[in-house]
């Protein structure tokens, strides 16, 4: 067996640059599809993180009459924050109106404490303001809305008995997210302030746990894990993943449709050698294992030249990160603006084993005829 | 010489049937996953065309303004008018209503008093007329858990975790209470035909699907829409096509002085779509380009091992007298019918399962536990005008470069050594 | 609408019992309240009105009949447009149902739905539920003596005595001779002015002065705000018991 595989080796360093043109192909698909897994599972951990970044954290706990999809709750789904409670940020949300140009557009006011740092919404800002009532909001509202930074408004709002108040607020501050669960429709206030507006002292309507929250039983009060927040975001995922192997398997084939047709031309162009090696007492199947081998290498070296020159640059984007466009789509989809490519073990792993599978097989294949050949026509180099 | 090269070609299967196999798979598949990565780098922009925004959408200035509060009382008046107009004009797309609305669920009891109530994202689709394509273009059948699509007035689908919420079972009557485009309370009592799951939460817990007309009915829209949308018969977003439909639209119907007049809007103009579009747009062509790349050395390697089992051949044919330039022009002619007929029959092989995959796809809907219909769970591909002639560049180009490459051996041959080549 | 019949049983309380002569200037600003309260509401009240909404680009007419019973019970049935025709709205204690011709169902409105916006406008149908007195909610002080379209009024600050009041604050501007409001503003907690209503067209009706015009105005949206025209209105008729029972939001 180790004398084929150093025929083999021998035979393919021999054949020089049509080796190389056969391996420089393999490479690139297996080089794309690391790559191209590596950036799926960047942009994965990238919607996700954000997702927890910016709204889910490690988990919601809800008032338990507080329905996130359903505006109605609002008014009663809020309650004094329990003392047991620690790890996890609270936030208050409340129902008001703000009046840009005339116009009345809904708004959910969100309290948030101005000291958190469970949540990305830039809270330390507020502790700078000097406006009354300062309010952050995301950059998907500001466009709606058209406010700026500066900018005032008139909120009106209800108190926790049903009594209207208006006052003006302060866009302070413009964050730009990806998670439009934070951001359409919403304005940020500090949860002080909004107390204080809503005669609501100490109540919230859910809280945002961090990573050392211990998830206990509370009275009135829900946890929502993180996964079960994430859930969207992994769904689209899956779909991407399915949609990329597709792409995968068609550049896999033009790879294999490579090392087929050198195969089929090494073994008509060397049937002599064939001929040979059967004359010198090797058996047709030893044969055909050792052009299988000699297919199958061009998978090995592929890896390795891929290797060469793909670690370089992956290890540059992974430093860099890929750049994408800003933009944020109706669709809960999350792409910063850099990517960083996640590089799975196992996915390496798996492709490399997939890329000298089928390698093999599509080796052997044309390979098999070698059995069928009348050892002495191939040693005269006969066309068969 | 063609006619003799082609004669040749055809009758010495042996030097042509394998590359020209080669070659049109090659060929084919470069034009597929051209196709395809356009399909595929497309599928969030055509997510949100089927969903949201159309290829185009024409709403009064004042609707666009204010989209995010769906204001129906700024909605489109002479609907039909607009209709006829916009199908006369543009017969390239075709042409649907869609009207967004909110309002309340009110589920009565026995005795006809409420028994629960939910707040609901209301979408009214053209599901009636047949011809509007929106059940496919929703993905709704496939996205039923239970139940049917309405197909009379007075039905409804609705988010299947909604109708758990309001403990509905198919069948069960609701009463819608909203607000007409005018203001005035509303109401419309419509029939649970179905339940439906998108996999988006927000759907799923709040929305409610019923026919347009109905919608027209309930909303005192009568001959009123909210939105026109249109979509390209082709299925696929063409940047220029719409662009050019929307400018002459405007151009000739948008009134600056009347808010109420209408406008259209690409989908490049909405949603922040633009950049998203330009991401797309760069990271199919790079992948193509790689892919070009990659099957053009294939191809160029398929063309030197052509020239290279021919050494032979060409030893007999120059030891019979014909010049080196004879055969090696001979040689690379044949190379470029070979490449010619490979890239053709691959271009049509690959359009071919470019055109399957864009109509009807691969499902991948079972690989997914049904829960994200509402991204494409079909995935599709793209026929663009470019893949006409993408796969003529590693087809006929690598091809023949190929070929000459290895050609070159010919002059290197000493016509010497010709015979002990020739020793049979 | 019922909501603007409400407020004029909570503004103007419709009833001037006996067409007053001369007032007294010693009357405190409870005083006058009481009066106009007093003198505007009547046992029972039966009244048919327009009510126009300007649209932004429509203005559109609402007619409606609404029977008044007390200061809790209100029925309102819509006659025209014929899109409105027939639908109903009945009001006992802190409990309002809408009741549908076309469906034939009448719905609670409970909780979070009372907060929602009646009929696009900025009223709430709390606001429309409000039936406490305006001397329960507020204590009252004259301001001033202001002059209205030639009319003398009195200008009376209402500022809540309870926590629940929707309006922090309101000033009202009540002529000084017909004790009938000409002049509304309600203000938010923080002092913002959010509604104004004027009222004009003041009639004699029946021995009473009454304002046969309202108009009512969101003062943070822009817009015309909403008309509120009486037709005819009709004090202390009879009004049978049923209509005040659920029994009454059927196809009649």
């Amino acid at each position: 067996m180790k004398l084929a595989f150093q025929l083999a080796y021998r035979n393919l360093i021999g054949a020089g640059l049509r080796t190389w043109l056969n391996v420089i192909v393999l490479s690139f698909a297996f080089i794309i599809i690391i790559f191209f897994n590596a950036l799926l599972q960047g942009w994965n951990n990238q919607a996700k993180e954000d997702g927890i970044d910016w709204d889910y954290g490690y988990g919601h706990i809800l008032n338990e009459n507080y329905d996130p999809y359903n505006a109605f709750s609002i008014q009663d789904g809020h309650n004094l924050i329990p003392e047991t409670i620690d790890n996890a940020i609270p936030i208050l949300i409340q129902q008001g109106s703000i009046y840009p140009e005339g116009r009345m557009v809904s708004v959910l006011l969100k309290g948030i404490e101005t000291d958190q740092n469970v949540l990305k919404i830039p809270t330390e800002k507020f502790k700078h303001s000097t406006a009354n009532i300062p309010a952050i909001i995301g950059k998907q509202m500001a466009d709606a809305t058209k406010l700026a930074i500066g900018d005032e408004v008139i909120l009106r709002w209800r108190d926790k008995n049903g009594a209207y108040d208006a006052s003006n607020i302060t866009i302070i501050d413009i964050f730009n997210t990806t998670v439009t669960s934070v951001d359409a429709g919403q304005i940020w206030l500090p949860l002080e302030k909004l107390w204080n507006m809503t005669n609501l002292h100490n109540h919230a309507t859910m809280f945002v746990s961090n990573n050392e929250y211990q998830v206990k039983p509370l009275v009135n009060w829900e946890f929502v894990t993180q996964k079960a927040l994430l859930k969207d975001i992994e769904d689209i995922i899956a779909t991407e993943s399915i949609g990329s192997a597709v792409m995968y398997l068609v550049f896999l084939l033009i790879a294999l449709l490579a090392i087929f047709d050198t195969q089929v031309l090494s073994i008509f162009k060397r049937q002599k050698a064939i001929g040979t090696y059967v004359a010198l007492g090797m058996t047709p199947s030893k044969v055909v294992s050792l052009f299988t081998i000699e297919g199958t290498m061009h998978s090995i070296f592929s890896i390795v030249v891929g290797c060469i020159y793909g670690m370089p640059i992956f290890l540059y984007l992974n430093q860099s990160g890929i750049k994408m466009p800003e933009f944020a789509g109706d669709m809960a989809i999350g792409l910063d603006k850099a990517i960083f490519p996640v590089y799975d073990p196992l996915i390496i792993g798996l492709t490399i084993i997939f890329l000298i599978l089928a390698s093999a097989i599509v080796s052997y294949l044309p390979a098999r005829k070698i059995a069928k050949m009348n050892p002495v026509l191939a040693l005269k180099g006969k066309l068969q | 010489m063609i006619k003799f090269l082609l004669k040749g070609i055809l009758r010495d299967r042996s030097r042509s049937i394998l590359p020209i196999i080669i070659t049109a798979l090659g060929v084919g598949l470069t034009v597929l996953l051209s196709g395809y990565l356009k399909g595929a780098f497309g599928d969030i922009i055509d997510q949100n065309a089927r969903f949201e925004t159309g290829h185009v959408k024409v709403m009064t200035q004042a609707y666009a303004e204010n989209k995010d509060q769906v204001p129906n009382d700024l909605a489109l008046l002479n609907v039909s008018e607009w209709m006829d107009t916009l199908r006369a004009d543009y017969p390239q797309m075709q042409w649907i209503q869609r009207i967004k609305f909110g309002g309340l669920i009110d589920v009565p009891n026995a005795e006809g008093n409420t028994r629960a109530q939910g707040p609901a994202t209301g979408m009214a689709l053209d599901l009636f007329s047949g011809k509007s394509g929106e059940n496919k273009r929703m993905n709704l059948e496939a996205s039923l858990v239970t139940g049917t699509i309405p197909k009379d007035s007075g039905n409804a689908i609705i988010g299947h975790d909604f109708s758990e919420k309001l403990n509905l079972n198919l069948g069960d009557e609701i009463t819608l209470f909203g607000s007409t485009m005018n203001g005035s309370m509303t109401f419309k009592t419509f029939i649970i035909s179905g339940t439906i799951r998108f996999g988006t939460s927000a759907m799923d817990k709040g929305a409610l699907i019923i026919d347009i007309s109905d919608a027209q009915l309930m909303l005192d829209m009568d001959n009123a829409t909210g939105e026109i949308l249109g979509y390209l018969k082709s299925g696929v977003y063409e940047e220029s096509e719409t662009s050019s439909v929307a400018a002459s639209f405007n151009d000739s119907y948008k009134q600056f002085t009347d808010e109420f007049s209408p406008e259209m809007l690409t989908l490049r103009e909405q949603n922040n779509l633009a950049s998203l579009l330009d991401y797309a747009d760069v990271m199919s062509a790079l992948f193509i380009f790689i892919f070009v790349l990659a099957m053009s050395i294939v191809l160029w390697n398929t063309g030197l091992l052509g020239g290279l089992r021919r050494y032979q051949e060409f030893g007999i044919r120059l030891a019979l007298g014909e010049s080196k330039a004879n055969i090696y022009w001979s040689m690379v002619m044949e190379a470029v019918l070979i490449g010619v007929i490979g890239s053709i029959l691959g271009t049509i092989i690959g359009l071919g399962i470019t055109y399957y995959m864009q109509v009807v796809g691969i499902d991948i809907s079972s690989y997914l536990d049904n829960s994200s219909m509402i991204m494409p769970s079909v995935l599709r591909a793209k026929i663009t005008p470019s893949l006409f002639y993408i796969g003529f560049i590693p087809g006929v180009l690598a091809m023949v470069f190929g070929t000459m490459l290895a050609g070159i051996g010919i002059y290197k041959r000493e016509t010497a050594n010709l015979f002990s080549e020739l020793e049979v | 609408m019922i909501k603007f019949t409400h407020i004029f049983t909570l503004l103007l309380c419709t009833s001037f019992v006996v067409q007053l002569t001369k007032i007294s200037q010693k009357l405190t600003a409870k005083e006058i309240i009481e009066k106009v309260d007093d003198n505007m509401s009547s046992d029972t009240q039966i009244t048919e009105s327009d009510m126009v909404i300007h649209g932004k680009r429509n203005s559109r007419t609402i007619t409606s009949k609404t029977y008044i019973r007390g200061k809790h019970d209100s029925y309102t049935e819509y006659l025209a447009p014929a899109r409105e025709e027939g639908t109903k709205m009945l009001k006992l204690d802190d409990r309002l149902w809408i009741y549908s011709p076309s469906t034939d169902r009448s719905i609670q409105l409970s909780g979070h739905m009372l907060r929602q916006s009646v009929m696009g406008s900025d009223l709430s149908y709390e606001d429309m539920m409000e039936d406490r007195e305006l001397t329960d909610i507020y204590n009252a002080e004259i301001v001033s003596e202001e002059e209205i379209d030639g009319r003398n009024t009195w200008k009376l600050e209402l500022i809540a005595k309870v926590n629940d009041a929707s309006y922090h604050k309101r000033m009202i501007w009540v002529d000084t001779e017909r004790f009938v409001p000409l002049k509304e503003e309600l203000f938010a907690k923080s002092g913002q002015l959010l509604k104004e209503t004027i009222m004009s067209n003041i009639t004699k009706i029946d021995g009473r002065w009454y304002p046969k015009k309202m108009n009512y105005k969101d003062m943070l949206k822009s817009g015309k705000g909403t008309d509120f025209i009486v037709k005819s209105i009709e004090f202390n008729a009879e009004i049978a018991a049923h209509i005040f029972t659920k029994g009454s939001l059927r196809k009649s």
